[in-house]
């Protein structure tokens, strides 16, 4: 089914356009929003303080029902969804309510709150511009913060002439539409509904943020006021609100503030002369329990900007109504996991290919790639694994015989080479079986190749850890590493125990594969003595220096081998890292060649989970090269390993928008340091016939290198 | 201050004006009622009563404006089309103004009406919102809200359009010697 809805959400120029459009436009003015403003230090404030309030929940809450309760608020506190709605139900019919204005509020969305009004014959006006088209059109948000922003104004001119009354497609009528029919709907109703974006727990204040005004007129006019605030909207002190102020806006909508912030207190005297009802629901549905999990506790740093799905390469591409629920993209796959059950976020969560985009602009430094694939971890433990990818996990975790099979293949591939690019090494295997694209496996593995280059003995030596794509698909950038690092004066040494760095299984949550190819690599990899461990693969090199300790200890490995997992870590270094080391230290040296000019892709591995970018660039203009930078060229090339073969089409179209930017350089060579990005980038120039190179930096290196 | 106040304040399409004093601003809120209403016989104006209108005359001043209405209700609000109060700081950072409200008739006259005139002694401008925030014992008062330009939106293809729920002009009357 999602694969039906990702093919239609593709074909949708208007979503995709509207929603690159906007994700290229929101990176630069966010940025421009932070000037001036040391955002590390923002989101370390926000991320503390909102942990706080995960790790002292109960506390809090009562620390709030009691200040509110001083104020004079109503307050009511609840963990499940249909007590919320009997509490607004009951306390509509008591005060005889008719109709309801509501101003955006996601809670409400979550436990479907309009619906059960209308069915108690309740008129509900979502009041929110966009909100309120997407109520009339029968939909649901697209998007956390801009929830209509899939429709374009002819849409929204249909929609209003079928469900209100005629009116032209003209961007300024339609708001003016808006604001005359919806006054009305204020000045008559009974009750307003809002959420909150902060409650401070110190002093029971509600802090609600809006640009349109529409929350103030739904808490003025109407005679009731209800507020349904989510507990994760909770902060302790006052205090705490100023970095939230400073970053919500700025993240939301690059805006150094909102146009109304507004401060809700105590009730106070109605204009009629009655004293004005204010509740406030304090709803939790499943939250606490997110708050107690040890990975999880982390959601509740989320401030609700919705940056993280304006950065992300997929939801710019396909859109919230089928990355997401209630709750859309990367953040609303995790929060869907939760409010509706692990179940819900099934099929949504594998549609993120962990490129880490989202975590650099996280006001609330939360890990979103770290905890969508726990909860691939959960699926796969919670329904198992079907039998051929069992099958071909147990392969992957048996050396040899994998080995032996990946030789086998590079045998009888041989006649449409051409077509065939490995994704991600074991799940050529799964390829085969379906009798898909053959792989373009190397005839000689750099493992067989390496026992034929001569090392010259030195004093200095690293172990080089290939990978699969290197060792079986690109060994010859194994062997442009090599060169470089015997021109440095470093042998090099190849335990040929070593394997795949389980990767795949990782990036799929089968856990127990993934810490079975550690404890194979560390044990090969700690048998020689050697200054570095390094890697040109950034997928492997991360795999090595951050993710074998971590495996072994949640699969409870023993002690000793978490030790060595350790050892091993710290001497792990990316390629990319020493080579620019031995450049700087005047070790590796160049010949003059003519000048040549290249773009730089960033592998996401490298650049956010390695933080290495300038190294690469550095080293390739001083073996004389001449950089130009593409744009976004830090945005994932769309290879995701196994995720190129889930969702081929996302990744096809993230790989097209890739080759754009490259195209707009007008260079003809790409350099990256990563060999999933080379065959991604590599393949994607081969189908469109490009005359473009793209290269392993490593390789380019090599080739330059001064003789003797 | 009251320049990066004004350069922030238009930024976000906020109208600021200065004056050196209370006679200057009145003369200003005369002329921009009588520019902006159809003609004497309707009370298109709500304006709610501050320490600004102390030692006015407000007999004269009804006289001469009759379209003011300072007896404010639900009514009155809604159909002003200007409502003018009198706010209690200015944020020099973002060029915001603060309207703390224990009556909701001041509030009004900054949600209904499509044009917003605050007054805002040159005084009470303060370079950020914590230092504001110092000034307001926040948990004694019963409403407040920060307000930064016009009502906006950008709910449709993301243009940016101004006027809303809220006002579509924020005119910020900054008076000194007050
Ligand atoms: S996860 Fe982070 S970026 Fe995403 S909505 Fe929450 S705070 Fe914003
Ligand atoms: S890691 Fe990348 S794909 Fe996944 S949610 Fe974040 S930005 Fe989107």
């Amino acid at each position: 089914m999602i694969k039906e809805e990702i093919k239609r959400a593709l074909q949708n120029a208007n979503l995709a356009g509207a929603l690159t459009r906007f994700s290229e436009a929101y990176s630069v003015s966010r940025r421009k929003a932070y000037e001036g403003l040391d955002f590390e230090e923002i989101r370390d404030k926000i991320a503390s303080l909102k942990a706080y309030v995960a790790e002292n929940l109960n506390e809090i809450i009562d620390t709030f029902i009691k200040s509110a309760q001083e104020n004079g608020a109503k307050v009511f506190y609840t963990t499940k969804p249909d007590e919320v709605r009997k509490y607004i139900i009951d306390l509509a019919k008591k005060n005889n309510v008719k109709s309801i204005v509501k101003s955006k509020s996601m809670a409400t969305e979550e436990i479907h709150l309009n619906k059960y009004l209308r069915e108690e014959g309740i008129e509900v006006n979502e009041t929110d511009l966009g909100e309120w088209i997407i109520q009339l059109a029968g939909q649901r948000p697209s998007h956390m913060v801009l929830p209509a922003i899939h429709l374009t104004r002819y849409d929204v001119s249909e929609v209003f002439t079928k469900k209100v009354e005629p009116i032209e497609p003209d961007i300024s009528k339609m708001v003016k539409f808006a604001r005359k029919h919806l006054r009305r709907k204020f000045l008559a109703a009974d009750m307003g509904i809002t959420g909150a974006n902060i409650a401070v727990a110190e002093t029971g204040t509600l802090l609600i943020f809006t640009n349109e005004g529409n929350a103030r007129l739904t808490m003025a006019l109407p005679k009731i006021h209800v507020a349904v605030v989510g507990v994760e909207k909770l902060v302790a002190k006052f205090e705490d609100i100023f970095p939230i102020i400073r970053a919500l806006p700025r993240s939301a909508t690059a805006q150094l503030i909102t146009s109304y912030i507004s401060f809700v207190n105590k009730p106070y005297t109605h204009f009629d002369g009655s004293q004005k009802e204010f509740h406030i629901i304090l709803f939790d549905n499943n939250r606490s329990a997110m708050a107690k999990d040890p990975n999880f506790k982390q959601t509740f740093q989320c401030i609700r900007c919705a940056s993280c799905l304006n950065v992300c390469p997929v939801f710019r591409l396909i859109g919230g109504h089928v990355f997401g629920k209630v709750y859309t993209g990367g953040i609303g796959t995790i929060l869907t996991a939760w409010t509706e059950g692990l179940k819900a976020s099934k099929d949504i969560q594998g549609l993120c290919i962990q490129c880490g985009n989202c975590v650099k602009v996280c006001p609330g430094k939360i890990d979103i790639p770290g905890l969508i694939l726990e909860i691939r971890k959960r699926l796969a433990k919670e329904e198992g694994l079907n039998f051929k990818t069992k099958v071909i996990y147990s392969i992957v975790n048996n050396r040899k015989l994998f080995h032996s099979i990946l030789k086998a293949a590079s045998k009888f591939q041989k006649p449409i080479e051409k077509e065939g690019f490995i994704r991600h090494l074991p799940f050529f295997l799964s390829d085969l079986t379906e009798g898909r694209s053959l792989p373009a496996i190397s005839d000689v593995p750099f493992r067989d190749r390496f026992k034929k280059i001569i090392q010259p003995k030195f004093d200095k030596k690293v172990i080089f850890f290939a990978g699969c794509l290197i060792d079986f698909a690109y060994p010859e950038i194994g062997e442009a590493l090599v060169k470089l690092l015997n021109s440095a004066g470093i042998e090099v040494l190849f335990p040929i125990e070593q394997t795949c760095c389980g990767a795949p299984a990782r990036y799929s949550g089968v856990m127990d594969v993934a810490a079975n190819n550690a404890k194979q690599n560390i044990e090969a990899l700690l048998t020689t003595e050697a200054d570095y461990v390094i890697s040109a693969c950034p997928t492997c090199t991360v795999a090595l220096k951050k993710q074998f300790t971590k495996d072994l200890l949640e699969q409870n490995f023993n002690e000793e081998l978490i030790k060595k997992a350790e050892v091993l870590a710290k001497k792990v270094k990316d390629a990319s890292e020493l080579i620019n080391k031995l450049i700087r230290e005047d070790k590796i040296k160049f010949k003059s060649t003519p000048q040549e000019s290249f773009t730089y892709h960033d592998p996401c591995h490298l650049i956010r989970s390695l933080g290495i970018y300038k190294e690469p660039r550095e080293s390739l203009i001083s073996a004389g090269l001449n950089l130009v930078e593409m744009f976004e060229s830090d945005t994932c090339c769309g290879m995701g390993g196994s995720y190129s073969l889930k969702f081929p089409e996302i990744s096809k179209t993230i790989l097209k928008r890739k080759l754009e930017n490259i195209k707009k350089t007008e260079v003809k060579l790409v350099c990256t340091d990563c060999p999933g990005c080379v065959m991604q980038i590599r393949g994607g120039v081969d189908k469109e016939g490009l005359s473009l190179q793209v290269r392993h930096s490593i390789e380019i290196l090599a080739e330059r290198l001064k003789k003797g | 201050m009251f320049e990066l106040f004004k350069q922030k304040a238009e930024a976000i399409n906020a109208e600021v004006h200065y004056f050196n004093s209370k006679a200057e601003a009145i003369d200003f809120i005369k002329d921009l009622i009588a520019k902006n209403t159809q003609g004497t016989s309707t009370k298109e104006v709500v304006w709610h009563e501050s320490p600004f209108l102390d030692g006015v005359d407000k007999d004269s001043l009804l006289k001469e404006v009759p379209q003011i209405e300072f007896n404010i209700d639900q009514n009155s609000a809604s159909s002003a089309k200007i409502g003018i109060n009198e706010v209690d700081y200015g944020i020099a950072e973002t060029g915001s103004i603060v309207e703390i409200s224990d009556s909701i008739f001041k509030r009004l006259c900054s949600i209904l009406p499509e044009i917003h005139i605050a007054i805002l002694p040159l005084n009470r401008i303060e370079p950020t919102l914590e230092e504001v925030m110092k000034k307001i014992p926040i948990s004694k008062i019963p409403y407040m809200t920060i307000i930064s330009g016009p009502s906006r939106t950008a709910d449709i293809e993301r243009v940016l359009t101004i006027g809303v729920h809220g006002p579509e002009r924020l005119l910020i009357l900054v008076v000194d010697n007050l």
